[in-house]
C-alpha cells in the first residue's frame, strides 16, 4: 500500500542544504463519487447523478469563492494542489474553501491528488511549478473521467486560458467559470463572477461617469525583493495599517522599527491600502510632516460628513486627533508622516453597506457597474458589476474585494449577497452583527448535545460532593435590572453573633456544565461574551443554561460558586472563603425593587435589613475605593422603552444610576478582587486578569486642555489625584461635574484582559479601580473569562483539575486575546445599534434641547446631548466654506464671529433641534442644527 | 503549520496517522562484527554493529563478575544531516542516547550467562529524518540477535508525537522539529513490558495515554518485522550450511 | 546476502539467486520448521518432563527461545543451536588460537570465545620432551616457546573454578604453527569430527579445522616424536635457510581462499570440500587471486547445489 518516493530539495537558510524528504504514493484514496463503486463507500460525497463532476483550477478558487459558496455550485472536488495553492495565496479564501469541504450540506470532496498513485506527477524539467500544479489538475480529472468512465462527467473549470487549452487538446471537458455559470441558465449567479481584470474594458465604463481621466493615480507598488531588502536595510517600515476610524483619509501604521507610529494622510500617500493590510511605509521628508488644520471631516468632497453618533465610552472610540492642538504651536509635528510605498500582506473581506444612488443606465445588457458605499467608513468605496442594479439600489449588500489598480480610483470588487432593505430594523442589525463579527448563528446540534438533560432539578450526587456546601438555608437573594433573565450572581448577608457580618457573593456555577475540550465549551470560547442589543440578546451560551439552569432564580435550587467573606460592620475583610455551593434565592429583585424596600422606612422585614446593612457595608467600601483613587467615571449609557409589537422605540433616556446599583457593583468588585488575589496566588504564571492601563500624558491632554480653558485645574498626575480633582470640580452649573467626569471617562483606553504570564507584577494595575489586582469572576453566563477564571478558582481549591490549556501560554494569550477583541466587537455592536435605535426614534419626533459644546472646530462644534447621550456636529459655516468669518481660539477652546460678537465657547450650553433628514432617499442621517 | 490536513487526514508526506514510514532490516552488514544490522525507518537510517561477549578489555569499568558488561556507543555520521558538520564524540546528547540504548538493550539480553565478558553496541546514524532513537534501538536488537546474544525478548522501539489534536505515529524530523511532545516508547515486545519511555513535553494525562498506546502499537509492528528478518535469516543459514 | 559484498552482474546475480534457492528447496523441511528467532515459543509437551537446554528459557510456562537457531530435541532435551555466535568450548575441543599476553605461568589466547583462553605453563610439553617440574627459568623463557601474536594449536582442558577456559598442548601434534595462513570463519561451519588435523599430501599442506572457527592453512611439518633439544636447536636454524617451495604456497592460498569462498556462502566446511573447491578452480584455470571475484563465487555455489541435488536423488534412489 505504500509507495516511498523521495525527493530532494533546496531551501535557502543563508546557505544550500539539501532536503530529501519521503512522499508517499498510495493506491486506497477514494474518489468520493457515490457512482463509483470499487472506492470507499464512506467517503461519498459527489452525488450519483451530478450532470457534471467539476474539478476546479486554482485561479477558480482564488478568484471565485463567492460563487462557489453558492448553493448552486455543487459536486466540485477540490484537489490537494488546489488546495495547497490556495493556502499559500490567501489563507482567507483557504479557510472559506475549509469551511464549505467540512460542510456536510455541500458536496465537495477533497481528493488527495499528490498522494495518489495515479495522479501525482514529477515535475519536467523546466517546467514551472506553476504548470507543474496545471499539469497534475489536468492529469487527475483525466483520472476522475477514467476512474468514473461513462457514469459522470467530468468537466475541468478553469479561467487559465493556456491551462483550458492544453486540457482540451488533451481531450479533457473544460470550460471557464462565466461559460459554466451561463450554462446554468441562473442569471443571478453571473453577478458572482469575478470579471477578470486583465480585460479591463468594460470597466471603462464607469471610469467616465467620473470626472477623473483614466490615469495613472496611483503609484505602482513596490516589487516584493524591493521591499524586503529595503525594510533590512531600514528605508521602509513594516506594520499593520489602521485607518482612522472617523477620518478615513488618515490612517495609522505601527511601526516597531520606529517604535512610533506613521501617520499616513491622504488616499495618494495610503496608496490602496486597507485598514488591516500589513504593509511597508516609507518615511516623507521632514518637511512634509506638516499638519492641515483639524476639521470636523475631511477635506475630500466625497466623505463630507460628520455623522451625528453616539457619544464615545473611551478614548479607544473616540476620534484621535490629539496632536491638532500642537499644529498652532509648531508647524512641523514630531510625528512622522509617511506613504505605502507596498502591500505585504492583504485584509481584503467582504463589506457590509449599499450601492451609491444612480440613475438606472439605459441599455447596455442590463449589466451596470455602480459603486458600493461600505457602512465602515474606512473602506473605499467599491466598484462593482451588477445585472441587478434595480434589486440592489436600495438594499443593504454584502460586497468583496477583487483587486485595486493603480488607474482606477477605487478598488473593484463583486455582489456577494443581499441583507435587506436599507433604514429596515432588522437588516440594519444584521448589519450590525456583520460588521462587528458577531456569530448569530444557532448552536450547533454537538454543542446542544453538551446540555444537561432538561428539566434539570438539583441532583443528590450535587449535594453528596464534598466539595460543593448546602446553603439553601441562607437567606440569598439577587438584584437585576428589570427584566433580567440570566441572573449569575446573587447575594446574601447575616449578622454574626460578634457583631460582624458575614456576606457572601454566589456567582452561577457554569463549569460544572460547561465542561473544558467540550464543543460547548469551543463554541463559548469563541464567542467569548454575550452580545446585548437594543430589545435583542445573542447568548453566549446556550438559552437552557443561560435562562434557566445557570441562571440564579428565585425559590429554585441552583449551583453556585460562592466567595463568603467575613466582614467587620466598618466593612473590613477578616476572613475570605471561596466554595461550591448550592443555594435557593428568595427574591429575584430588580434594582428599583430593591431601592424601593431601602427606602421605605417602614419595611423592617428581614429581606430589607439585609439589604439596608448590605448597603451601609456598600458606601464604606465605596468611600474607601474611591479614597485610594478609584476613578467615579460617568457614562451617559442610554435606555430604551421598546414597544413590545413592533419592537420600535416608544422612548429614550440616559440610564439612572441607582444606590442599589451601585451597592450591587461594590460586592462584585470586591468578589472579583478576592478571587484575582487567590488565582494569582496560586497560578502566577496563567491566571486571567484583567488590567487598565494608565491613561499616557497625551491621552489625558484634550481633558485637560478643556478644564483649563474654562478655568479648573486638574491634576491628571495619579488616578487618586484625577479622582480628587474631578470631585473638587465643582459649579453652579449641577450638570457640569457629570460632565467633566463624561469627558475624563473618554481619555481612558479600555481594560484589557491578559494571561498574567505575560506582564509584569507592576503591569497588573488597574487604573479606573485604582486596585492592584482585577479579574472577572461574576458573570460566567455571559462572560468567557469568568468562566475561565472559575475554572482557575476550582483547581486552586483542589476541586477540579487544571485543564491542560491552562499550561500552553501561547494559546492562553490567544483566549485572553479574542477576549478583548469580541469584547471590543460586542461593545461596539451595542453601541451601533442603540445608535440605530435612536435614529429610529427620531426619525419621526423632531425635538429641540440642550446640548453642551465638548470640541471647537474650525467650522463648527461638536456638541453633546445630555439627555440622549449622543454627540454630533454643528455647522457653523455651510460646506466647503472653510473656516469662513470664525475665529478659532484654541487656547481658550472658543470659536468667534468677530463683527457679530457672537462667540461659543467648551462646554457651553447651547439649545439644538434635532431631526431625521434624507438628503438623498433611503439615507436618513441625523441631523443637529443650532436654535 | 498542518501537519495532517485537517480535510484528508492525510500528513504531509501522505501517511495517515497511524501509519509508520516503511520499514528495511539487514543484517550481516559488517563482516568483522560478531552480529550487525541496519535498520531504516523510512529515510532514518542506522547501523549497528555488536562485537562480543569478548574478554573485559578494561577490567576497571567491571562491575559486576557473573554478569557481562554491556556497553554501547551512539553516534551520528557528519553527513547525516542535511547540514555536514563535524559531530563531536561524546557530546551531551550523544552519551544521552547511548545511555538509553545501553540500558534498554541490557534489560532484554541475559547477561549473566556471559560473565566475565563484555559486549560492546556500536550504533552509529548514517541518515537522520526523526525517531533516530528508536531506529538505534531497533538495529541494535537485530544485531545483537545477529550475534547470537541470548536475550529474554525482542526489544524495539518506536515513536509517537501529538500534533494538530491528533496522535501522530512515527514522526519524521518535520514533525519532530514542530514542538510537540515525542514520546518514545521502547517495550519487550512478547513480554509487553515497557523498557523505555522518554517524553520531553507537556501533555495531558489521557492523551498522552493514548499517545503511548499507539506507539505501543508501533513498536509492536516493528517487532513483528524484525522476527520476519530474523527467521527468514536463520532459515537461509541453516539451509546453506546444508 | 550476509559477508557477500560483491559486484555481481546482472546474470551473475541471477544465477546466484537460482543457486541459493535450489539449496533453499534442497534442504530438509524439517530444518526450517525448527528455525526459531528470539522469543519464539518453542511447541513442547509438557507431560514428558522436558529438560530446557541452551538458548531456552522459562516464561509463563511456556519455553521460549532466547536466541536465534534450530530447536533440536535430543530425548528429553530441548535446545537451541545457534547459527551465528561464538565458539561455545567442549572439552576435548582441537582449537587454534591466538597469543594475545603471557602471564605469569600461562599464556592468554583468543580463541573467538567470550573470554580469553589460558594455556598455562604447566599444560604445555617443554620443548626438550622431559617430564618435569617447571622451574623459576623456564617461566622466564616462556617467551622462546610462545610469543605475542604466535598461532597455536590446542585442545581443550576445561573450565576451572573461576569461569576461565583452560587449554592444554600436551602433544607433538599441538604447538605452534608457522609458514601458512589463518582464516577465521562462524565456528557453526566446523562440524567436530574425529579428524581435525588434515595433511593434504598432494599439496605437501596441512589444514587444520579449530573447532573454535580458526582454520589453519601451512605448510606440512614432519612431527618427530623423539626430537633432542639439541637437535632442534639445529633444525630451527637450518630451517632459516629453507624456504617454503613456491609451489606450496601457492597451494596454501589456493586452500585458503576456497574455504574463504565457502565460508562466505555459508557451507559447512568439511576437508572434502574444501579439497573439491581447490580443485575445481584448478581445473577451470581461476587464478588464485580471481577466487575471491564474483564468477567464482557463483560457480562454487552451483557446483554445491549441484553435488547436494546428486546427494539427495542418490538417497532417494537407495530408498528406493
Amino acid at each position: 500500500m505504500l509507495q516511498s518516493k523521495s525527493f530532494v530539495k533546496k531551501t535557502k537558510q543563508g546557505r544550500v542544504v539539501k532536503v530529501v524528504r519521503e512522499h508517499y504514493l498510495r493506491d486506497d484514496i477514494p474518489c468520493g463519487a457515490a457512482s463509483c463503486s470499487s472506492c470507499d463507500a464512506a467517503a461519498r460525497r459527489l452525488n450519483a447523478d451530478a450532470a457534471a463532476i467539476l474539478v476546479i483550477d486554482t485561479n477558480v478558487v482564488l478568484h471565485q469563492i463567492d460563487l462557489l459558496e453558492n448553493p448552486a455550485i455543487e459536486d466540485v472536488v477540490v484537489l490537494s494542489v488546489v488546495l495547497d495553492e490556495v493556502k499559500n495565496k490567501n489563507l482567507s479564501v483557504y479557510n472559506r474553501l475549509k469551511a464549505l469541504c467540512t460542510n456536510t450540506a455541500r458536496r465537495f470532496f477533497v481528493f488527495t491528488n499528490e498522494h495518489h498513485r495515479d495522479t501525482y506527477i514529477k515535475e519536467m524539467a523546466g517546467e514551472s511549478p506553476n504548470d507543474r500544479n496545471d499539469r497534475a489538475i489536468r492529469v487527475a480529472a483525466r483520472w476522475y473521467q477514467s476512474h468514473l468512465g461513462a457514469s459522470a462527467r467530468v468537466l475541468l473549470v478553469t479561467n487559465d486560458r493556456d491551462n483550458k487549452r492544453k486540457a482540451t487538446e488533451e481531450g479533457l471537458n473544460a470550460e471557464t467559470v462565466e461559460s459554466y455559470v451561463r450554462s446554468l441558465a441562473q442569471p443571478g449567479l453571473l453577478d458572482l463572477v469575478v470579471v477578470p481584470t486583465s480585460g479591463d474594458v468594460t470597466m471603462e465604463d464607469v471610469e467616465d461617469l467620473r470626472p477623473s481621466k483614466r490615469k495613472v493615480i496611483y503609484i505602482e507598488h513596490k516589487p516584493m525583493s524591493e521591499i524586503t531588502s529595503g525594510l533590512r536595510c531600514g528605508i521602509y517600515h513594516q506594520g499593520k495599517l489602521r485607518v482612522n476610524r472617523y477620518n478615513p483619509f488618515e490612517a495609522y501604521v505601527g511601526s516597531e522599527s520606529i517604535g512610533d507610529e506613521i501617520i499616513i494622510r491622504g488616499r495618494s500617500n495610503m496608496n490602496r491600502a486597507f485598514d488591516g493590510d500589513i504593509v511597508s511605509v516609507e518615511l516623507l521628508p521632514q518637511d512634509q510632516w506638516h499638519e492641515t488644520k483639524s476639521f470636523i471631516a475631511d477635506d475630500d468632497e466625497d466623505d463630507n460628513e460628520g455623522d451625528v453618533r453616539l457619544a464615545p465610552d473611551s478614548a479607544d472610540d473616540a476620534p484621535r486627533n490629539t496632536n491638532s492642538t500642537q499644529s498652532t504651536v509648531a508647524s512641523v509635528s514630531s510625528r512622522p508622516v509617511g506613504r505605502v510605498v507596498g502591500i505585504i500582506k492583504r485584509n481584503w473581506n467582504s463589506y457590509c453597506g449599499s450601492l451609491e444612488p444612480m440613475p438606472m443606465p439605459a441599455g447596455s445588457g442590463g449589466v451596470a457597474h455602480a459603486l458600493f458605499v461600505s457602512k465602515d467608513r474606512r473602506i473605499p468605496k467599491i466598484r462593482i458589476q451588477t445585472r441587478q442594479l434595480g434589486n440592489l439600489l436600495n438594499k443593504r449588500i454584502v460586497v468583496a474585494v477583487d483587486s485595486w489598480d493603480v488607474m482606477s480610483r477605487y478598488p473593484s470588487g463583486h455582489y456577494v449577497r443581499t441583507i435587506g432593505d436599507i433604514g429596515d430594523k432588522e437588516t440594519e442589525t444584521e448589519v450590525v452583527l456583520i460588521e462587528n463579527d458577531i456569530n448569530t448563528r444557532p448552536f450547533s446540534t454537538q454543542v446542544l448535545a453538551c446540555l444537561p438533560s432538561l428539566p434539570w432539578t438539583l441532583s443528590p450526587e450535587d449535594l453528596a460532593n464534598p466539595n460543593r456546601q448546602d446553603l439553601r438555608q441562607v437567606r440569598v437573594f439577587s438584584v437585576d435590572p428589570p427584566g433580567c433573565r440570566d441572573i449569575d450572581d446573587a447575594l446574601h448577608c447575616t449578622p454574626l453573633p460578634n457583631g460582624n457580618f458575614e456576606v457572601g457573593v454566589h456567582i452561577a456555577d457554569v463549569t460544572n456544565f460547561v465542561h473544558p475540550g467540550t464543543p460547548l465549551d469551543e463554541e463559548a470560547s469563541q464567542r467569548a461574551t454575550s452580545v446585548y442589543l437594543v430589545g435583542q440578546r445573542i447568548d453566549m451560551l446556550p438559552k437552557p443554561l443561560t435562562e434557566d439552569v445557570c441562571s440564579l432564580r428565585a425559590d429554585t435550587a441552583r449551583l453556585a460558586f460562592s466567595v463568603i467573606w467575613e466582614m467587620t460592620p466598618d466593612a473590613h475583610i477578616i476572613a475570605t472563603r471561596y466554595t461550591k455551593s448550592v443555594i435557593q434565592s428568595c427574591a429575584a429583585m430588580s434594582y428599583v425593587e430593591a431601592q424601593a424596600r431601602m427606602d421605605d422606612s417602614r419595611m423592617v422585614d428581614p429581606l430589607t435589613v439585609d439589604l439596608r446593612n448590605l448597603n451601609s457595608l456598600a458606601k464604606i467600601m465605596r468611600h474607601r475605593r474611591c479614597e485610594r483613587g478609584a476613578l467615579t467615571l460617568a457614562s451617559a449609557e442610554v435606555k430604551f422603552e421598546i414597544d413590545s409589537e413592533t419592537h420600535d422605540p416608544l422612548d429614550i433616556g440616559i440610564y439612572q444610576i441607582r444606590e442599589a446599583n451601585q451597592m450591587i457593583e461594590e460586592f462584585m468588585l470586591a468578589a472579583n478582587i478576592s478571587v484575582a488575589e487567590k488565582i494569582l496566588q496560586h497560578y502566577p504564571l496563567c491566571s486571567l486578569l484583567r488590567r487598565h492601563p494608565s491613561p499616557t500624558k497625551e491621552m489625558l491632554e484634550p481633558l485637560l486642555r478643556t478644564a483649563s480653558s474654562v478655568g479648573l485645574n486638574l491634576d491628571a498626575s495619579s488616578s487618586k489625584a484625577l479622582a480628587e480633582s474631578l470631585d473638587n470640580a465643582k459649579r453652579d452649573d449641577p450638570y457640569f461635574n457629570k460632565l467633566i467626569r463624561i469627558l475624563a471617562t473618554r481619555c481612558m483606553t479600555q481594560a484589557v484582559y491578559f494571561c498574567s504570564g505575560d506582564m509584569s507584577l507592576s503591569e497588573y494595575y488597574h487604573y479606573g479601580l485604582a486596585s492592584a489586582l482585577y479579574t472577572h469572576f461574576t458573570s460566567p453566563i455571559r462572560r468567557y473569562a469568568d468562566v475561565i477564571v472559575h475554572r482557575l478558582l476550582a483547581a486552586a481549591l483542589d476541586i477540579a483539575k487544571l485543564p491542560p490549556i491552562f499550561q500552553d501560554g501561547p494559546q492562553l494569550t490567544g483566549i485572553a486575546d479574542n477576549l478583548n477583541y469580541r469584547h471590543r466587537n460586542a461593545q461596539m455592536a451595542s453601541r451601533a445599534s442603540v445608535e440605530l435605535h435612536t435614529l429610529i426614534y427620531f426619525r419621526t419626533r423632531p425635538v429641540d434641547t440642550e446640548a453642551r459644546i465638548v470640541k471647537i472646530k474650525a467650522n463648527g462644534f461638536i456638541v453633546f446631548v445630555p439627555k440622549f447621550g449622543i454627540e454630533g456636529p454643528i455647522y457653523l459655516t455651510s460646506k466647503g466654506d472653510k473656516g469662513g468669518d470664525w475665529v478659532v481660539d484654541e487656547v481658550n477652546q472658543k470659536v468667534t464671529k468677530p463683527g457679530a460678537n457672537i462667540s461659543y465657547a467648551v462646554l457651553q450650553s447651547v439649545m439644538i433641534h434635532m431631526e431625521v433628514v434624507e438628503p438623498q432617499p433611503h439615507r436618513p442621517k441625523l441631523q443637529l442644527t443650532l436654535i | 503549520m498542518e501537519h495532517v490536513n485537517p480535510l484528508t487526514g492525510f500528513r504531509v508526506d501522505g501517511r495517515r496517522p497511524n501509519e509508520m514510514r516503511q520499514l528495511r532490516g539487514e543484517v550481516g552488514v559488517v563482516s568483522r562484527a560478531d552480529g550487525s544490522a541496519l535498520f531504516e525507518m523510512g529515510n532514518t537510517r542506522v547501523i549497528a554493529a555488536v562485537y562480543g561477549p569478548r574478554e573485559i578489555q578494561n577490567r576497571s569499568q567491571q562491575v559486576n563478575l557473573k554478569e557481562a558488561l554491556v556497553r554501547c556507543e551512539y553516534r551520528m555520521a557528519e553527513f547525516s544531516t542535511g547540514d555536514r558538520r563535524r559531530k563531536p564524540k561524546g557530546d551531551r546528547r550523544s552519551t544521552e542516547i547511548s545511555l538509553v540504548i545501553r540500558q534498554t538493550m541490557e534489560a532484554s539480553i541475559l547477561t549473566h550467562l556471559m560473565p566475565h565478558s563484555q559486549i560492546d553496541i556500536f550504533v552509529q546514524v548514517l541518515q537522520a529524518d526523526g525517531g533516530t532513537r528508536s531506529a538505534c534501538i531497533n538495529a541494535a536488537t537485530l544485531a545483537l540477535a545477529d550475534a547470537g546474544i541470548p536475550m529474554k525478548d525482542i526489544v524495539t522501539s518506536c515513536s509517537a508525537g501529538y500534533l494538530c489534536s491528533t496522535p501522530l505515529l512515527d514522526l519524521n524530523y518535520i514533525e519532530d522539529s514542530a514542538g510537540g511532545p515525542d514520546v518514545t516508547v521502547g517495550i519487550l515486545a512478547k513480554m509487553d513490558k515497557v523498557t523505555l519511555l522518554q517524553m520531553d513535553a507537556k501533555l495531558p494525562m489521557d492523551t498522552f495515554e493514548t499517545v503511548m498506546e499507539l506507539a505501543t502499537e508501533g513498536c509492536k509492528a516493528i517487532a513483528t518485522y524484525i522476527r520476519e528478518v530474523l527467521l527468514e535469516n536463520t532459515k537461509q543459514l541453516e539451509c546453506q550450511r546444508g | 546476502m550476509r559477508d557477500l559484498h560483491l559486484p555481481l552482474n546482472q546474470t551473475q546475480r541471477v544465477r546466484l539467486e537460482a543457486a541459493l534457492h535450489e539449496l533453499q528447496t534442497l534442504a530438509p523441511a524439517a530444518a526450517s520448521a525448527a528455525a526459531v528467532t528470539v522469543a519464539d515459543t518453542i511447541p513442547v509437551n509438557h507431560e514428558d518432563n522436558i529438560l530446557k537446554g541452551h538458548g531456552t528459557t522459562d516464561q509463563d510456562g511456556e519455553v521460549v527461545a532466547t536466541l536465534c537457531g534450530v530447536v533440536e530435541r535430543v530425548n528429553k532435551l530441548v535446545y537451541v543451536r545457534t547459527l551465528r555466535a561464538r565458539y561455545k568450548p567442549e572439552v576435548g575441543d582441537i582449537i587454534v588460537g591466538r597469543v594475545i599476553e603471557i602471564a605469569p605461568k600461562r599464556w592468554r589466547l583468543e580463541i573467538n570465545f567470550s573470554q580469553d583462553a589460558v594455556l598455562m605453563l604447566s599444560s604445555m610439553n617443554l620443548p626438550d620432551g622431559i617430564q618435569r617440574r617447571r622451574t623459576a627459568v623456564d617461566e622466564l623463557n616462556m617467551r622462546s616457546i610462545f610469543e605475542e601474536n604466535d598461532v597455536v594449536c590446542a585442545e581443550v582442558r576445561g573450565f576451572q573454578h573461576d569461569g576461565s577456559l583452560h587449554l592444554q598442548a600436551r602433544s607433538q601434534k599441538y604447538g605452534k604453527l608457522k609458514r601458512g595462513q589463518l582464516l577465521t570463519v562462524p565456528p557453526y561451519l566446523v562440524k567436530r569430527r574425529k579428524q581435525h588435523f588434515h595433511h593434504l599430501e598432494q599439496y605437501d599442506v596441512d589444514l587444520i579445522l579449530g573447532c573454535n572457527g580458526f582454520i589453519w592453512v601451512g605448510e606440512h611439518v614432519v612431527v618427530n616424536e623423539i626430537t633432542t633439544f639439541n637437535e632442534d636447536q639445529e633444525k630451527l636454524s637450518a630451517e632459516v635457510e629453507t624456504f617454503t617451495p613456491m609451489e606450496t604456497r601457492k597451494h596454501i592460498c589456493r586452500l585458503a581462499n576456497a574455504a574463504r569462498v565457502l565460508s562466505a556462502l555459508g557451507f559447512t566446511l568439511t576437508i572434502e570440500l574444501i579439497i573439491q573447491t581447490a580443485e575445481a578452480s584448478l581445473s577451470s584455470n581461476v587464478k588464485i587471486n580471481d577466487m575471491l571475484g564474483a564468477e567464482f563465487y557463483v560457480q562454487t555455489a552451483e557446483t554445491e547445489a549441484k553435488r547436494r541435488a546428486d546427494l539427495l536423488g542418490r538417497k532417494k534412489g537407495g530408498a528406493r
